[in-house]
């Protein structure tokens, strides 16, 4: 009866709850906008200096 | 289900010494913030003052009583009774010194608040020398700062006798960080103690004629940028202590965070140049080596940026979030203890890459003494700091007077959280656009004679009056707030949230509790950003200048 309930489980795909590839993603968007922000102030530096 | 930690209580009596400071803190609040709505309308060019009260007078009562009061007393507040609280009860003579310190810095902000409302301290927060304010204003600054480090004493000595109790073990994290904000607290005041004690009081008091400008700015800023870290390591210590309870999660690694913590000892203080970017009389050579240092302080707040990430999406995967962002919506949403530092956490991200940009040597050209400067304060001190400073007194307040946080409350403070974000979203952004179109910071409405520019920020400073009308709301509501929570709100228990480690197992290294090398190397980074400078400014030092009353 066991085997059966086990095979099963095996079935379900389970996302691993360690993953931190939200993090990887957030930190990355982060980085992202750090840049943004100033290359959008340094062009304008570039324009008027 | 509550593990016996939980329940651990502050002490009554270091309770009372925590709220007396909050007391004064939140009444700066309030002072401070009328103070701000009405800077604001008047810059809008809507209102003008009744009674021949002074726009610089106004925004010295913003500065002085939000930058340096409101910050340093709820600071000292949450830092003593968070050591308490994690290191043991203080002894008597702990808490006496602890009396002395609150009673020589609210004696101190006294003396300068009264010089302000006279009229005679019209300086701006910065007090920066040639302007110059009646002796009592310095004199209350110095106390204001002694009775910090009176404080500070109490912290350090708790934290010593923890480490002796204790001998191999590495200290409780909270009392931990409360040291590192503290030492560098008392390493950077050094600066704003001299130029105040050698030259700015005995200078006001007509002992000497001139003042040497450029040291008394460099001394300033050798404190005044560690001061803003001083002001972001408490929220900082919530943000990885507090809230990973608080949501019901773990701490991403206690390691980390105290990695963290000494990387702000060494690199916040050799940085104040970048303050004086624009300033004469330094070599650009050493400025752009405290620029280098600068960025240096990006990396733990990066470092603790990922830790927040890892701490959200690790408990929401442990409640069975899937996809790549399904964690955030495990978030306890509901709760202001979390959403509205949460706010605080996510302002820091534009005001982050603000500071950067500020910090980019000739790039600093571009928002140098423009209210963009304004605006990204506001965001970092203004709201990511305050806002966390706010959501722990949703918990500590009760915690320490015996009360508890309602959920009409706790629905007030989610509101209260939303219009700070609105107005400053308005007030914030609106002074961003307008720095970058060279509107000035620090300057009463004027219309520059009809110069065509000059009308372009117009627009922008209505906004910011829309704004700072909004926050005005906001503070009305955190007052209404904190009142219940010290004095109405039912009796009951509320918990000091402590969070653990997600390793258990995990032992902090012990080199992190070596003092003697960090704070070395602190004074070592110190000494190499700063003596060359001061030695060039001191050799060719000009005849000084007298002083100004301009308002």
């Amino acid at each position: 009866m066991a085997q059966p309930g086990l095979q099963r489980k095996t079935k379900i795909k389970v996302e691993d709850s360690s993953s931190l590839k939200g993090t990887l993603a957030s930190v990355f968007l982060l980085g992202f906008f750090l840049i943004v922000t100033w290359v959008g102030v340094f062009y304008l530096f570039v324009e008027r200096f | 289900m509550k593990t016996v930690s939980e329940k651990i209580k502050v002490d009554r009596l270091d309770g009372k010494l925590g709220m007396a400071h909050f007391y004064v803190a939140f009444i700066a609040l309030a002072i401070g913030g009328l103070a701000g709505l009405l800077q604001t309308l008047v810059r809008s060019g809507k209102l003008v003052l009744p009674a021949g009260i002074g726009y610089y007078q106004i925004l010295t009562v913003h500065g002085v009583v939000l930058g340096l009061v409101l910050t340093t007393f709820f600071i000292m507040g949450f830092q003593l009774v968070a050591v308490s609280r994690t290191a043991g009860t203080f002894t008597s003579k702990q808490r006496m010194a602890g009396w002395i310190g609150f009673w020589t810095m609210t004696i101190g902000t006294f003396m300068a608040a009264v010089m302000i409302l006279l009229n005679e301290a019209s300086v701006l927060y910065t007090f920066y020398a040639p302007l110059q304010a009646h002796a009592l204003f310095y004199l209350g600054l110095t106390f204001v700062i002694v009775g910090s480090w009176i404080d500070g004493a109490v912290i350090i000595s708790a934290y010593a006798a923890w480490r002796k109790r204790n001998p191999g073990k590495p200290s409780p994290l909270l009392t931990f960080m409360s040291l590192v904000n503290t030492l560098m607290w008392i390493i950077a005041t050094i600066g704003v103690a001299a130029t105040v004690l050698l030259q700015l009081l005995p200078w006001s008091l007509g002992l000497v004629d001139r003042v040497d400008v450029a040291i008394s700015r460099t001394l300033f800023w050798y404190f005044g940028h560690p001061l803003v870290y001083f002001w972001l390591l408490p929220a900082y210590m919530a943000w990885y202590v507090v809230i990973p309870k608080i949501i019901g999660g773990k701490i991403f690694s206690d390691s980390l965070a105290r990695l963290t913590f000494i990387l702000f000892l060494l690199f916040s203080i050799p940085v104040g140049f970048h303050h004086q970017l624009m300033e004469p009389g330094i070599d650009p050579a050493w400025k752009f080596f405290q620029v280098i240092l600068t960025f240096m302080v990006i990396i733990p707040s990066l470092m603790t940026a990922f830790s927040l990430f890892a701490t959200f999406e690790t408990y929401g995967r442990s409640k069975g979030a899937t996809g790549l962002f399904g964690w955030m919506k495990k978030l306890p949403w509901g709760d202001a203890r979390f959403v509205v530092p949460f706010i605080g956490m996510l302002s820091f991200i534009p005001a982050g890459a603000g500071g950067i940009i500020n910090a980019s040597n000739q790039m600093n050209q571009v928002v140098h003494n423009t209210i963009w400067v304004t605006g990204h304060f506001h965001l970092t001190v203004a709201t990511a700091v305050i806002l966390t400073f706010f959501g722990i007194s949703y918990w500590l307040i009760p915690h320490l007077t015996g009360r508890t946080f309602t959920k009409a409350m706790n629905k007030l403070a989610i509101i209260q959280g939303v219009f700070w974000a609105i107005g400053m979203t308005f007030m914030s952004g609106a002074m961003h656009a307008a720095g970058l179109l060279g509107a000035p910071r620090r300057s009463s409405f004027s219309e520059y004679g009809g110069a065509a520019q000059a009308a372009e920020w117009i627009p922008y400073q209505v906004a910011q009056g829309v704004g700072g009308t909004i926050l005005f709301v906001g503070i009305i509501l955190i007052l209404y707030i904190f009142i219940n929570l010290a004095f109405f709100a039912p009796k009951g228990e509320e918990e000091f949230p402590i969070g653990e480690a997600a390793d258990e197992s995990e032992k902090a290294p012990m080199v992190l509790e070596n003092w003697k090398l960090w704070i070395g190397i602190a004074v070592l980074l110190i000494l190499f950003a700063y003596t060359i400078p001061f030695v060039d400014m001191i050799q060719n030092a000009p005849i000084g200048s007298k002083g100004y009353k301009l308002w």
